[in-house]
């Protein structure tokens, strides 16, 4: 069982909670799990093509996956997942 | 309507003035639109900084987990437009995401002079201004 963090603005999205229990052996069946079990989540965090949004940045407890192994990156107990936005701009 | 307590206000005056003529960022954090805490974050954006700025994803996971530790939430994200007016840019509006209050300072010859917050979309092609109220003294 892993736990993923909702970010405040998504909870509306995922029954109100905080943070979503999911059991899967990588971060994409977890990510699958979650968006699953709240499917309006889908649409906040991939677009229409099926890819996480370019904002979006998936962390298993302190790493971003895109340096792990991205989808595939494997899962373990007491795991923590949370979904950090790519934030930048200029005038 | 986004509500900046003061103690929050100060400190993100204060950033945004000593970072001139560069531009600064951070974290507002709160409960519901009303923002009590500011925390300053690093801009690490590689390259000449007046005119942008970039936040290291990492110093938003730490401020979710201060927030969460703390009974508060991320609200939204200020930064400062040196020499420039309180205005949501294209630039702004193509590295922003949809769910937070982005709060821009407009610094002038060092100053704060004005303030603007903006709601961007998912698409990241619009982005209207919300009302604003900080402590005007
Ligand atoms: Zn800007």
């Amino acid at each position: 069982m892993a736990k993923i963090l909702i970010p405040t603005p998504l909870r509306q999205f995922a029954g109100g909670n905080d943070t979503v229990d999911v059991t899967g052996a990588t971060v994409g069946e977890a990510l699958t799990a979650l968006t699953t079990a709240h499917p309006d989540l889908r649409k906040n965090l991939y677009n229409d093509a099926g890819a996480l949004r370019s904002f979006v940045n998936v962390y298993l407890n302190d790493e971003d996956i895109r340096y792990l192994s991205k989808d595939a990156t494997p899962l373990s107990d007491g795991d923590t997942i949370s979904i950090v936005p790519s934030i930048a701009g200029g005038r | 309507m986004l509500t900046i307590e003061k103690a929050a206000w100060d400190v993100m005056v204060a950033h945004a003035e000593a970072t001139y003529p560069n531009e600064c960022c951070g974290v507002m954090l709160g409960k519901g639109k009303t923002v009590t805490r500011a925390k300053a974050l690093d801009n690490t954006y590689e390259g000449a900084q007046e005119d942008r700025y970039e936040i290291r994803p990492e110093d938003l996971l730490a401020a979710d987990r201060e927030a969460r530790k703390d009974g508060l939430d991320i609200v939204g994200i200020f930064h400062s437009h040196p020499d420039c007016a309180a205005y949501f840019s294209k630039t702004d509006l193509e590295n922003s995401c949809p769910w937070y209050s982005f709060v821009v300072l407009s610094i002038l010859k060092g100053k704060f002079d004005n303030a603007g917050s903006f709601l961007p979309n998912a698409e990241q092609t619009e982005a209207p201004e919300e009302e604003l109220i900080w402590p005007k003294s």
